[in-house]
């Protein structure tokens, strides 16, 4: 029954069909089931049906909605309802504006990616020594400290951001703090409703996510690979800049993306402490959808945030492998 | 007064640190309350390969770092190159480290990784090129320049962790466990090569390895650690042949420590009565008078075999190793064993006398219990 001695004359057996397993008990169509390669094919099979439930839900609930909502940006919105009359008119309304109202939606988008950019820029620089202290520094209390990090994610989103509200208010925690110091009348004591507030509440937001996602990376890195460094005649800063920061470089961009991602499109915040003048795109996008009901214009919108976040996180992954070479 | 002092006594009086790679003077070393390593001083010359051997948590690793500088002694003096370098950090010591899991930056490839510490110290980019690729002919990896660390195997890895360190032209190459992660066969081919390595470059090696048959094969000296001491320091041959304590004799090759009492010493060999088995003649390196109770080193192959009726020896096993026969014999409490040749040796129950003579039996004053 050794059935591996010539490979070449039994790949066509392979491919031949099972036509009926339970008929003779010799010759080549019972030896067939205790073929190696067989087993493998069924293993990878078994393999695949594995993957199904993900890419079930993968598909009904990330790649279906993305689609229709593909769809839908081209489509047009009529008195009551969507009319499902193909066009790019929804794309150049956000692009170049309305003949009428100017462009109202690429300046707003523009600044909400800029405001997810100095999050993700501020939650980087606030994240990274807290997160390389954690992994290295740190020994005694770095359970202590970790939930430190993670304890503010345990309160709902919109606490958060409604604390901001009163620690930034007219007479909030800050302004009070301020006027006791004689400081009531500067600049820093009427924060609230201002691009600042918004700022200030999404760094703190998304700061945790980002420590969590760097120190997770920093934790990987072997403690040997710091001494190699140093017995290589590299002091403590060259080892930093040349061995901890590029391995650390993947948990920064997994951070940012989620960080630029979810702060350029929020919409909580400028509603809560960045007041009227200070609406972004996720403001936008929401009236479309709740108030308006132009569906096919919010679809649009939503699309065209998508691209930019995504190409500035592809322009940041290329020059992080880049990097590596 | 045992080898460990012997040596200390000796230190001592040589002042001139010239011609020596590494001192140690006293070193002390002891993590919060776990001392690791008792007032350990060691010599290192010029040019040699000598091995750190002991049981796992013996104060060889800690030694290592202490040399390599990632650990500062509680007490005592570390010397590189005759200069005082106990409170200098890792990167201004004339010491590069081959660490146990060869510690490769994976995010650079394998010739900016040899290059690595060249590099930050600005050397010149052309002698920076043919210093590597000096390093990397010579450990045999100059095709595997471009490849990253995770695509070597782990013989090809611990070349790269050599290459890296050896560049930076050190005074004394340290080095870890470095075989450890390999396979049997790997290692074998990895020792013959560290040597010709060690031949080649004429650097100092200091060598950690808990393979007593690793540190036989490679060393000129081997300094034998227990408990954060030195046991011994001493040739491999002259550990294996005349070990300094009942821990040597029984971690370096295999023994047998049995107990007697001392019948006489003189000149250096004491005669020790070890009731059934008989009496025996050894080496003696320390004070032993007459009625002492005494312990025994005597290695498998000096002990011969003789089948005798009525004797109150009998062989309980019988085990084939090779060409050897290796034979565990039953002697009132206390198990001997013995490698006889084939076709010698009694089967299992038959009553045995055996015959304990060699040059290597050893006499020692500390009873095993």
């Amino acid at each position: 029954m050794s059935r591996r001695r010539n490979p070449e004359v039994e790949i066509p057996e392979l491919s031949r069909p099972i036509t009926n397993p339970g008929l003779p008990q010799e010759g080549p169509v019972v030896e067939y089931f205790d073929d190696v390669a067989d087993l493998g094919a069924r293993r990878r099979f078994g393999g695949a049906m594995l993957g199904i439930p993900v890419i079930g839900w993968m598909a009904f609930f990330l790649a279906f909605p993305y689609v229709l909502l593909l769809l839908q940006s081209f489509w047009e919105v009529g008195l009551w309802s969507t009319l499902r009359i193909w066009n790019v008119q929804n794309y150049t309304a956000v692009l170049f504006g309305r003949s009428l109202a100017g462009n109202i939606y690429l300046p707003v988008m523009l600044r909400s990616i800029e405001n997810g950019l100095m999050v993700t820029v501020l939650a980087t620089f606030i994240g990274f020594p807290v997160a390389y202290l954690l992994a290295f520094k740190v020994r005694r209390h770095r359970m202590l400290v970790y939930t430190l990090v993670i304890v503010p994610l345990w309160a709902s989103y919109l606490l958060r951001a409604y604390a901001w509200k009163v620690i930034l208010g007219n007479h909030g925690l800050l302004g009070s703090v301020l006027d006791h110091i004689g400081l009531g009348n500067s600049s820093l004591s009427n924060i609230l409703y201002s691009r600042t507030a918004i700022i200030i509440t999404l760094t703190h937001i998304f700061t945790p996510f980002m420590i969590l996602s760097i120190y997770s990376v920093l934790e990987r890195v072997p403690a040997s690979l710091i001494s190699a460094s140093k017995d290589l005649g590299v002091g403590r800063l060259g080892t930093f800049f040349k061995v901890v920061l590029p391995l650390s470089l993947p948990g920064v961009i997994a951070g940012a993306t989620f960080t630029l991602g979810l702060a350029a499109g929020d919409f909580v915040a400028p509603l809560l402490v960045g007041g009227p003048g200070n609406l972004m795109i996720g403001n936008i996008i929401y009236s479309e959808f709740g108030a308006t009901g132009d569906y096919p214009l919010g679809s649009a919108i939503a699309f065209i945030l998508l691209v930019f976040v995504v190409v500035l996180v592809a322009i940041s992954t290329l020059a992080e492998s880049r990097e590596q070479i | 007064m045992n080898a460990l002092e012997a040596r200390s006594s000796e230190i001592s009086h040589s002042d001139s640190l010239g011609s020596l790679a590494v001192r140690l003077d006293g070193v002390t070393k002891s993590y919060d309350s776990v001392v690791a390593l008792k007032g350990l001083s060691l010599d290192v010359a010029e040019g040699e390969f000598i091995t750190l051997l002991g049981p796992s948590g013996c104060g060889k690793t800690t030694t290592l770092r202490l040399i390599g500088g990632f650990e500062r002694p509680n007490a005592g003096a570390v010397y590189v190159a005759a200069k005082d370098v106990t409170n200098e950090p890792p990167y201004r010591r004339p010491v590069n480290t081959v660490f146990q899991q060869y510690a490769l930056f994976p995010h650079l490839s394998i010739y900016k990784n040899i290059a690595y510490g060249l590099r930050h110290a600005r050397v010149p980019k052309a002698e920076i090129q043919q210093r590597v690729g000096q390093k990397m002919e010579l450990m045999e990896i100059a095709d595997l320049g471009d490849r990253k660390p995770n695509q070597l195997s782990g013989g090809q890895q611990q070349r790269v962790a050599l290459a890296r360190a050896l560049v930076m032209e050190p005074r004394v190459l340290l080095l870890d466990e470095p075989l450890g992660a390999l396979d049997y066969k790997l290692r074998k081919a990895m020792q013959s090569e560290l040597k010709r390595v060690h031949r080649e470059v004429g650097v100092t090696f200091i060598y950690v390895t808990h393979d007593q048959e690793e540190a036989m094969t490679m060393s000129d000296r081997i300094v034998v650690m227990n408990k954060g001491r030195i046991e011994q320091l001493g040739g491999p041959e002259e550990i294996y042949d005349n070990p300094a304590t009942p821990f040597v004799a029984g971690f370096v090759g295999d023994t047998n420590l049995v107990n007697g009492v001392a019948r006489d010493c003189r000149a250096g060999r004491a005669t020790v009565d070890l009731g059934v088995m008989g009496v025996v003649e050894g080496i003696c390196r320390e004070e032993i008078k007459a009625g002492d109770q005494v312990c025994v080193s005597v290695r498998p192959e000096d002990v011969s075999v003789t089948p005798m009726p009525g004797s109150p020896i009998t062989v309980r096993d019988a085990m084939l190793v090779g060409s050897s026969i290796h034979l565990t014999m039953l002697a009132d409490d206390t198990t001997v064993t013995a490698l006889v040749p084939r076709g010698s040796a009694a089967m299992p129950g038959t009553p045995v006398a055996v015959n304990l003579v060699g040059p290597r039996v050893c006499v020692y004053t500390k009873v095993q219990e």
